[in-house]
């Protein structure tokens, strides 16, 4: 599988997926119980006040840590 | 400050290995409402950046773990019960869309194509000339999403297209003991030069879960404006 990321091996041991797409499906994908959360992540410090923001506010950071990953590959 | 953490739902079944361990090492717990079982922990409350990434790996360990017998409703890592009332209140309430939505899923994964712009063929010469780079990069997106849609008709139930700041992002509902069937076909599509393309999956199908059960309290946020 091409990839340009971190990879990790998941409990059973035969998919691999990368750091920074578990933490896009644990942070973006399935329920949300809660319309307004603080977090820190990669060292950017996010205020989210409602869903839209929410979703929006996340893919920005994994943005960021996107291009922090690369950069630090080089 | 402790909060639940609720990692995901399932069917309930007694022949399922279900996980032990959480985030932070925190035993998991199970709750039963009916023929649902959710997987909760109780945790301390906000999680410290330091191992905010450490969480989501242990997180996803334990959501997968499940995964891997049965289909799952993932809920989102930063996603907290204020206490066991709430948590209890609202799974008693959503019981029956979950076990809809598990019942409709049960027999398939999700599995994910993403296309963006090759790094290396980014042009910063001009404000210009990257915004018409950007124009016919979504243009052959576009194709490729259509082309990717035809290669996995044949083992798709669904597929969805979303457009993200990092490309567009291609869901498809895929039967499980498939996944390989979707691979090879979408390795078989072309990809256009200036672009790149990334598979990931087996995920839970989280993208075709009904807007209900994905933000279930939508009603209760209007309600409170």
């Amino acid at each position: 599988m091409p990839n340009d990321f971190e990879t990790l091996e998941t409990l059973g041991g035969e998919d691999e997926v990368s750091l920074l797409e578990i933490l896009d499906h644990v942070l973006n994908s399935g329920v949300v119980i809660h319309g307004s959360l603080v977090i820190s992540l990669a060292g950017v410090d996010l205020v989210y006040l409602g869903l839209n923001v929410v979703l929006t506010s996340v893919e920005t950071a994994l943005s960021n840590l996107q291009i922090e990953e690369k950069r630090r590959r080089k | 400050m402790s909060r639940i953490l609720v990692y995901c739902g399932f069917r309930k079944s007694r022949e399922l290995a279900l996980p032990t361990v959480g985030v932070n090492a925190v035993p998991v717990e199970v709750a039963s409402f009916g023929a649902l079982s959710l997987l909760w922990s109780e945790v301390e409350w906000p999680f410290g950046p330091d191992r905010m990434q450490q969480s989501a790996v242990e997180f996803h360990a334990v959501v997968h773990k499940v995964f891997h017998q049965t289909a799952v409703i993932p809920f989102r890592l930063l996603s907290v019960f204020d206490d066991q009332q709430a948590f209890t209140t609202f799974a008693a309430e959503n019981q029956e869309r979950f076990l809809r939505d598990l019942e409709r899923l049960k027999n398939f994964v999700q599995m994910e194509c993403v296309v963006y712009p090759a790094p290396s063929q980014v042009d910063r010469s001009s404000g210009k000339a990257y915004l018409e780079q950007k124009a016919v990069a979504l243009r052959s997106s576009e194709g490729f999403a259509q082309s990717m849609r035809d290669a996995v008709a044949h083992v798709s139930r669904e597929v969805r297209v979303r457009e993200s700041k990092n490309g567009t992002r291609i869901f498809v509902l895929v039967e499980r003991g498939r996944e390989n069937d979707f691979r090879q076909a979408v390795s078989a599509v072309a990809i256009p030069e200036h672009l790149s393309r990334r598979m990931s999956g087996p995920w839970p199908a989280a993208e075709f879960l009904s807007e209900q059960v994905k933000m279930p309290q939508i009603d209760r946020v209007a309600d409170a404006k």
